[in-house]
């Protein structure tokens, strides 16, 4: 759906993207990680058309970004970092005007207003004026906006900056019932925390570079291979001897907690039948999984190294 | 209904505005006639006032509508979200041209109106040629303004700051200032075809020399503003169409130039003959390089992208990124080698060879204003560059004026005395700002951002 090939940037006295390239499958949830400075907003602008690469090639929806930037702006929804909205518009007009300017057919335009303000939850608010509404319901508002012709693609430049927790919880439950549509989504974010809970894969980007192995799947979801968090009651001293005896490997252990190993292609099930079986007591059992965390310091750990 | 002229209605046209200017209108047409009501043609005057309510909401308030169009975007930030939508470029600029400017021509024509009513009472004339006038001059200063923002928002964008009204209504007004003044300097001394112009614009109701013929006035101005007028909106498209991600070929700019000096040199046609008319063509697309050599976004990265893809003889690609200061030249260059021609098995003209010097002051001027402003803080490079020009005609014209009068001077500006001097001296000039210039753009790779901070 995404494809990012050898992309350079230039600003007149810095390089600020070096041949950036990856792929992003349809109905990936991309969390697009890095520091601040790292050149994140910057790709997200060349992915969204608004500025031309200096090098390279974007592909999005199988609409070359350089050769066809309207074609571009009507397959996608894009949200920046700093946006603003018309806050003398109700918010039944504002998204009247964001349907039919993104090509919504006249005939379909009120129910697709009607169908954005319900997936943003604005629609009791629909004719309240914008500048009336709080913060949090203004983001909404501006997502509304931008998911309102059904983009096949969604850019989210620090979609939950400035938000409480009450709101960034609604926000994670709308991007996971967007991708549960099938809408490809792009995040881009240097808090790890506010990703987790919808991203199936990430990517580094660091000093204008793709870190570590390019896309990774990590995030929401995504199991950390063969990895069991396990608490045990009163364990004995010898647990390590008795999980290698049931064929699992102690990798970790903290207190009552541990991380056990186990073989590839046993099920979850099997192993918890072992570990009752063997006399121990189990009081929690969760499969490990692989979070935004985990993978950033796994992909920045070798650089640190060297 | 096109999406952008509705949401422009919606905020500027609504009902509760539109009945406080009908109200404020009543109250003015009502107190002209009033106090007309005892007056002899009191009638009339009130008709005029009508001419001055178009004037002032058409001219000025709605100038300043347009020109709003696209800044009020930028201050609200939501400019992107507008660059993002799939409108294409026509209509997004009638929307905005139109829409913003939808009460303030409603208030206009309110105006045209009385002015209508007023002229069947006392039996005048019909006033089709005047409304003609009238409406493409309001037209062609809202497109004026409206793609002064536009060029204010690409100039802000690559000198790292943000639009504003006050700078785009500056950057205007000392445009059209200094480019009357470079007009009327030294070095376009013998631009006769300005002088035609603005006898032309304020000739009264005597007729027009133009193309060789008399034309009656009123019918040529109506008709010379509404061509500018339409020019000045494909001027908008154009820029819209680039603030939209679209490329651009010159052959439109290179249109309006042609337009341009054939309507310059019509005026010096009977005068100068076609010689005549075809310098008073160059100083009509000099004075455009000029302009657009200030109004071009100060971009070293699209100047390098230029180079590779004309060096690699792409030029399909090189085309769209080539500076907009490049066509006026080649084109005066190749009018002043046409002037030559038309006057060879004569005399070479004073004012040919004048041509030719200003060409290669043009050349070197263009690369002053490039050196000053592709430096590191581009936001001060128009002022850096219009004060390096007029050091290098001020007191490098002095210095050359102290030495030896007319030959001296000849070497700092394109002097009739000396054209000769004058070309060899500009040439010379020209290609050591140039090679300034080169090394200014630097290499093509610049280096890497300063290292990022780490993630939270």
């Amino acid at each position: 759906m995404i494809e990012v090939k050898n992309v350079v940037y230039d600003y007149p006295s810095a390089r600020a993207l070096h041949g950036v390239s990856f792929k992003v499958e349809a109905g990936a949830v991309l969390a697009m990680v890095g520091p601040n400075g790292a050149g994140k907003t910057t790709l997200l602008r060349c992915m969204a058309a608004l500025d031309n690469p200096t090098e390279g090639t974007i592909v999005i929806a199988g609409l070359d970004t350089r050769d066809d930037p309207r074609g571009v702006h009507g397959a996608i929804g894009s949200l920046p970092d700093f946006f603003g909205l018309y806050e003398e518009l109700s918010v039944r007009r504002a998204l009247t005007y964001a349907a039919r300017s993104r090509g919504v057919a006249q005939d379909k335009t009120a129910a697709a207003v009607e169908e954005a303000a319900a997936r943003v939850q604005l629609t009791d608010r629909l004719e309240m004026r914008a500048g009336e509404l709080s913060r949090g319901l203004k983001q909404r508002l501006a997502i509304g906006q931008t998911i309102v012709h059904k983009p096949r693609v969604l850019l989210l430049d620090e979609p939950a900056a400035g938000l409480d927790p009450e709101a960034r919880r609604s926000l994670s439950d709308l991007i996971l019932r967007l991708s549960g549509d099938g809408m490809t989504i792009v995040v881009s974010s240097h808090i790890l925390s506010e990703l987790e809970d919808y991203s199936t894969q990430m990517l580094m980007i660091r000093d204008g570079k793709v870190a570590g192995g390019g896309v990774v799947a990590a995030g929401a979801g995504v199991r950390d291979g063969t990895r069991i968090s396990v608490t045990f009651v009163t364990p004995p001293a010898e647990l390590s001897e008795i999980l290698s005896g049931l064929g699992l490997t102690l990798e970790r252990r903290d207190g009552d907690a541990a991380i056990l190993l186990a073989d590839g292609g046993e099920d979850d099930s099997a192993v918890l039948g072992k570990l009752i079986g063997a006399g121990l007591k189990v009081s929690a059992f969760q499969p490990a999984r692989k979070t935004l965390e985990d993978a950033y310091l796994a992909q920045t750990r070798p650089e640190t190294r060297s | 209904m096109n999406p952008e002229f509705q949401r422009n209605l919606w905020l500027e046209a609504a009902p509760r505005r539109i009945a406080w200017a009908a109200v404020t209108l009543v109250l003015i047409y009502g107190a002209a006639l009033m106090l007309s009501r005892d007056i002899p043609y009191g009638v009339s005057g009130v008709g005029d006032l009508g001419v001055v309510v178009f004037s002032v909401c058409a001219m000025v308030w709605g100038a300043r509508a347009a020109g709003a169009s696209v800044l009020t975007e930028i201050s609200d930030r939501t400019w992107d979200y507008q660059r993002l939508s799939a409108l294409d470029p026509w209509a997004m600029t009638w929307g905005k041209l139109f829409g913003r400017t939808s009460l303030a021509w409603l208030c206009a024509l309110s105006g045209l109106l009385v002015q209508t009513i007023s002229s069947v009472i006392v039996g005048k004339p019909a006033l089709i040629v005047l409304f003609v006038f009238l409406i493409s001059l309001a037209i062609l200063l809202q497109a004026i303004s409206m793609g002064g923002a536009l060029i204010g928002v690409r100039k802000a964008r690559a000198e790292g700051r943000v639009a504003r009204a006050g700078g785009v209504l500056g950057g205007l007004l000392v445009g059209a200032i200094l480019l009357s003044w470079v007009a009327g300097s030294a070095g376009f001394q013998r631009g006769q075809g300005f002088e035609g112009l603005s006898t032309a614009l304020g000739a009264g109701s005597n007729p027009i020399d133009w193309g060789g013929a008399y034309w009656t006035s009123t019918t040529f101005r109506a008709l010379a503003v509404s061509l500018f007028a339409a020019w000045a909106v494909v001027g908008v498209w154009r820029l819209m169409r680039l603030e939209l991600q679209m490329r651009n070929s010159p052959w439109v700019w290179v249109g309006f130039l042609i337009f341009l000096a054939v309507f310059a040199g019509g005026f010096m046609l009977r005068q100068g003959g076609m010689t005549g008319a075809l310098v008073s063509g160059v100083l009509a697309v000099a004075l455009c390089a000029y302009a657009a050599a200030f109004a071009e976004p100060a971009d070293r990265v699209r100047m390098r992208q230029f180079h590779r893809h004309a060096r690699a003889g792409d030029f399909a690609r090189a085309a769209p990124l080539a500076p907009s200061p490049l066509a006026p030249f080649i084109l005066g260059v190749v009018l002043t080698i046409a002037a030559f021609a038309s006057s060879l098995g004569g005399y070479i003209r004073p004012e040919v060879a004048q041509a030719a010097a200003l060409m290669a002051f043009l050349l070197r001027d263009l690369g002053v204003i490039a050196i000053c402003r592709l430096g590191d803080r581009p936001q001060r490079g128009d002022f850096a560059a219009v004060v390096a020009l007029g050091l290098l005609y001020g007191v490098g014209g002095i210095i050359g004026w102290s030495v030896n009068h007319q030959t001296g001077a000849a070497l700092f500006a394109p002097l009739g005395s000396a054209p000769l001097m004058s070309l060899v001296s500009g040439l010379v000039q020209a290609g050591i700002a140039w090679a300034l210039v080169v090394r200014r753009i630097g290499p093509s790779a610049p280096p890497s951002a300063p290292a990022s901070v780490p993630a939270s």
